[in-house]
């Protein structure tokens, strides 16, 4: 067992306040903030919300940003909660240069861009906002303002988004990859969720009442929260107090459906299970619970279902603090578990607000703030849609135990310790099975003998015959890229022979855009009558990879990671790192981008898209991964790294750890000389080494990584490397042993990865 | 009434996607939902849309669809007794 993961620091900004103090007293006071709307540009002010008390304008104004730099509700909120959560951790710039940071959304930039759609696509004058659409660019706003960290990434997983941010950030210090990690979620509400909660018929008419009878829905609330998280060597090295020890997390599928809760709640029971397994504890150690508890019929009696099962007849206090807050969404999980620090410092019981009538079926919610027993140890719920179940179990700090100064030696081995955390962990991996479906010839190696070579700025994907792997009845909602990510998908488990992966996780750069789209021209075109619920589900970044494990009935982890070109490769450290860890010993990671006509106009118009001798495709890779070599197994990965704006020492001690490789597969896009800046810096750090180029090939989106990979496995394994991949100027490899991937994405976000043939 | 069921059934067809079924495939007693044409709950929620935007029928409890999406001919009944377009 790892060193314990305190908490050293948190942040939190939502409807009950706009710090820690305002936070507490409302919880303390039973004070809703649960009201009629009033910053949201919308129709529908039937329905109250949770609204945090200050226009976007004011909290610009807050956070020093001045009028007419883009700027965006998600973004703005999340700043306010990290720099709180960063001064009472008391971290230095010197320290957040070597902390990770791990950030939850699923709306992003959302306000903004379904404020200036109809402009994005007819004219030029809010083409800043372009840009700011996606998760990662809302990640990396938050962060910038404080950073630069030393890792990114950004977590979509729907409503359980900030939840599987901290699980995300503790397996990164358990795997001793950062000594801190600094994770959470933020969210705003939006025109764009409201509308879809309301076309799923879910939002309440009246303020919510969790595990009540009469419940009829839940109320959107916004808000973020941020916590600080480090090991304990080094919260003792810098002397800070922790507040509380994240002693253990879960995270199941309940592959049910993809917008509502089993009735038993599996997924949620195997999420709860699993966190209280992780942290060493039994039910019967659990002092309170702080519920998912939405409002809606459906979760509350799934919920209730789990929790029964659980802890029996000895059911310890549980309560919904969204009838505070409103539901959160993204950010729900870390706003929530700050909560949950609020209560084990002050020991007291948040109340269930607007609780009359007991159901049938479900849990009795607390009523009396006062504890029976003194609060030790307490479990955070969070679910999202596609059933990204995620709990949490949070501990107070035993007395005296991880006091300050508590040991001296933790300094003197400072040197050492930060060198270890900064190093890329060394390990082995397998990688079974690779398939994809995209500008080439689909599930198929074909490209390896006879690659298609493209002029066009703009190619779509080649897809396959669906039949094979999906019926008429279940394709008949799904968007071209659902079938192209469960074709490919089913291929690489069939392949890997998995037929239930221990995790299942995608990475998307934009998710479904083509639906995503029909909402926006429906509510820019027609306004917000007769919304569909199918395009709102299917517009979620997480619902590709809760197909997968609905379709396989795969109840393991499932996370879905939207962080702009560095999507995928988000989804594989997370997939390395458990593997590293022991967590898993088996995963399914995917990349899943689409591209359409008009978005392909709006990348344009960000400098993304329609470069020199650039061709934009579209991806749908999927990648088995192994901790035991099978006998068709492709290759291994021996080693993995992300790094953000690294500095010059940084990129040069990589370079001597990934040490000799044959040739370095760039993810260098467009027109490919030894001139262009990213050959130049990768011919400078890997001097006399062969690069190689597969985007020629693949074609430029946010999750082409991903056919990186998936085409350096099988150079390797076939022993064959296309002459289209080799970049003029340089030498034919002479060996195919040892490949390094690298993707550089504007000299800001690094990935490398270190594949070798078996 | 039988104009309506028709017009029913064109209209599922293509709020549902339903690629491979004619508007004769559809028994006018079968259930929509489970077994029949194997419809679910998002189905219900698309159907819901449809007849607020076709017929000006509101719902305001999705429970309610349970009930009227017995069947076609139910549901022509309700919408023939309900709508206001």
């Amino acid at each position: 067992m790892s060193e314990p993961i305190l908490i050293t620091g948190v942040g939190i900004v939502s409807a009950i306040g706009l710090d820690r103090a305002e936070t507490l007293a409302s919880l303390r006071a039973g004070k809703t903030g649960i009201g009629p709307l009033r910053f949201l540009k919308t129709d529908h002010h039937e329905f109250p919300v949770g609204e945090v008390p200050l226009s976007t304008d004011e909290m610009a104004a807050r956070m020093g940003i001045p009028e007419g730099q883009p700027r965006t509700r998600t973004a703005l909120m999340g700043m306010m909660a990290l720099q709180q959560a960063l001064q009472q951790a008391q971290l230095q710039p010197v320290d957040i240069a070597r902390a990770a940071f791990v950030s939850g959304t699923t709306v992003g930039g959302m306000d903004m861009s379904e404020q200036y759609y109809l402009d994005f696509l007819n004219n030029d004058l809010h083409n800043d906002y372009i840009a700011q659409h996606d998760c990662g660019a809302c990640t990396e706003s938050i962060a910038d303002r404080f950073g630069p960290f030393a890792s990114m990434s950004t977590l979509s997983t729907a409503c359980s988004s900030a939840a599987n941010a901290i699980i995300n950030g503790a397996n990164d210090l358990r795997c001793g990859r950062h000594e801190i990690a600094v994770v959470g979620g933020s969210e705003c509400i939006t025109k764009f969720h409201l509308n879809g909660f309301n076309s799923l018929m879910i939002l309440d008419h009246e303020r919510c009442r969790p595990f009540d009878e009469t419940r009829a829905g839940l109320n959107l609330g916004e808000g973020a929260a941020f916590l600080v998280i480090e090991t304990m060597t080094s919260a003792r090295r810098r002397g800070v107090r922790p507040i509380a020890v994240l002693e253990g997390y879960g995270n199941a599928c309940d592959a049910f459906h993809q917008t509502a809760s089993s009735p038993d709640g599996e997924g949620s029971y195997l999420a709860m299970k699993e966190a209280l397994a992780d942290a060493g504890l039994t039910p019967a150690d659990i002092d309170y619970v702080n519920a998912h508890g939405t409002g809606t019929p459906n979760n509350d009696s799934s919920e209730s279902q789990a929790m029964m099962r659980l802890f029996g007849s000895d059911m310890p206090p549980v309560s919904s603090t969204k009838s505070f807050t409103g539901h959160t969404t993204s950010a729900s999980g870390s706003i929530e578990a700050v909560i949950c620090l609020l209560a084990l410092q002050e020991q007291f019981l948040p109340l269930n607000l607007g609780w009359q009538h007991q159901m049938p079926d479900g849990i009795t919610p607390v009523t009396d703030a006062t504890p029976r027993h003194p609060l030790r140890h307490v479990l955070c719920n969070s679910f999202g849609f596609g059933g990204n179940d995620s709990s949490l179990v949070l501990g107070s700090v035993p007395p005296g135990s991880y006091a300050k100064g508590a040991t001296d030696k933790a300094t003197a081995d400072d040197t050492t310790t930060t060198h270890v955390a900064q190093r890329g962990v060394a390990g082995e991996v397998y990688l079974t099975a690779a398939e994809q479906i995209s500008i080439q010839e689909g599930l198929s190696e074909a490209w390896l003998d006879t690659p298609i070579i493209y002029s066009e700025p703009y190619v779509r994907s080649l897809d396959v015959d669906f039949k094979q792997w999906l019926s008429p009845g279940e394709s008949r909602r799904m968007g071209k890229l659902l079938k192209r990510a469960l074709a490919t998908s089913l291929s690489a488990m069939h392949k890997g022979g998995v037929e239930h992966p221990d995790a299942i996780i995608t990475g998307t750069g934009l998710g479904c855009i083509e639906n995503t789209e029909i909402l926006l021209t429906h509510l820019c075109e027609e306004g917000e009558e007769n919304c569909k619920p199918t395009p709102f589900m299917q517009s979620t970044h997480n619902t590709i990879s809760s197909l997968v494990s609905i379709h396989t009935k795969s109840h393991g982890y499932n996370a879905t990671y939207a962080h702009k070109e560095a999507s995928f490769d988000c989804a594989l450290e997370d997939a390395w790192l458990q593997l590293q860890l022991g967590r898993i010993r088996t995963a399914l990671v995917g990349g899943q981008d689409e591209m359409t006509p008009k978005y392909f106009g709006l990348l344009r118009k960000t400098g993304y898209l329609g470069n020199p001798g650039q061709t934009a495709g579209e991806t749908a890779v999927s990648v088995m991964l192994s901790a035991e070599a099978t006998a068709d197994a492709l290759c291994r990965m021996t080693y993995f790294r992300r790094c953000y704006r690294p500095s010059a020492e940084t990129l040069a001690a990589v370079a001597a750890e990934v040490g000799a490789v044959d040739a370095v597969m760039t993810s260098v896009s467009g027109a490919a000389t030894s001139v262009t800046p990213l050959l130049r810096e990768a011919a400078s750090l890997f001097p006399g080494t062969p690069l190689l180029q597969f985007k020629n090939i693949f074609g430029e989106s946010y999750t082409a990584y991903g056919l990186g990979i998936y085409a350096t496995a099988h150079v390797l394994h076939r022993q064959l490397l296309p002459d289209a991949m080799l970049i003029e100027g340089f030498e034919k490899p002479t060996a195919l042993r040892r490949i390094l991937v690298l993707n550089q994405i504007d000299g800001k976000d690094y990935t490398f990865a270190i594949l070798e043939q078996l | 009434m039988e104009e309506l069921i028709q017009q029913l059934k064109e209209q599922i067809i293509e709020v549902l996607n339903l690629e491979d079924v004619t508007p004769a495939d559809i028994d006018n007693d079968a259930p929509l939902f489970g077994e029949g044409l194997g419809l679910d709950s998002i189905d219900a929620l698309e159907l819901i849309v449809m007849m607020e935007k076709e017929y000006g029928i509101k719902l305001k409890n999705p429970a309610e669809g349970k009930e009227i999406f017995k069947s076609i001919n139910v549901m022509a009944q309700y919408v023939n007794e309900h709508r206001t377009k």
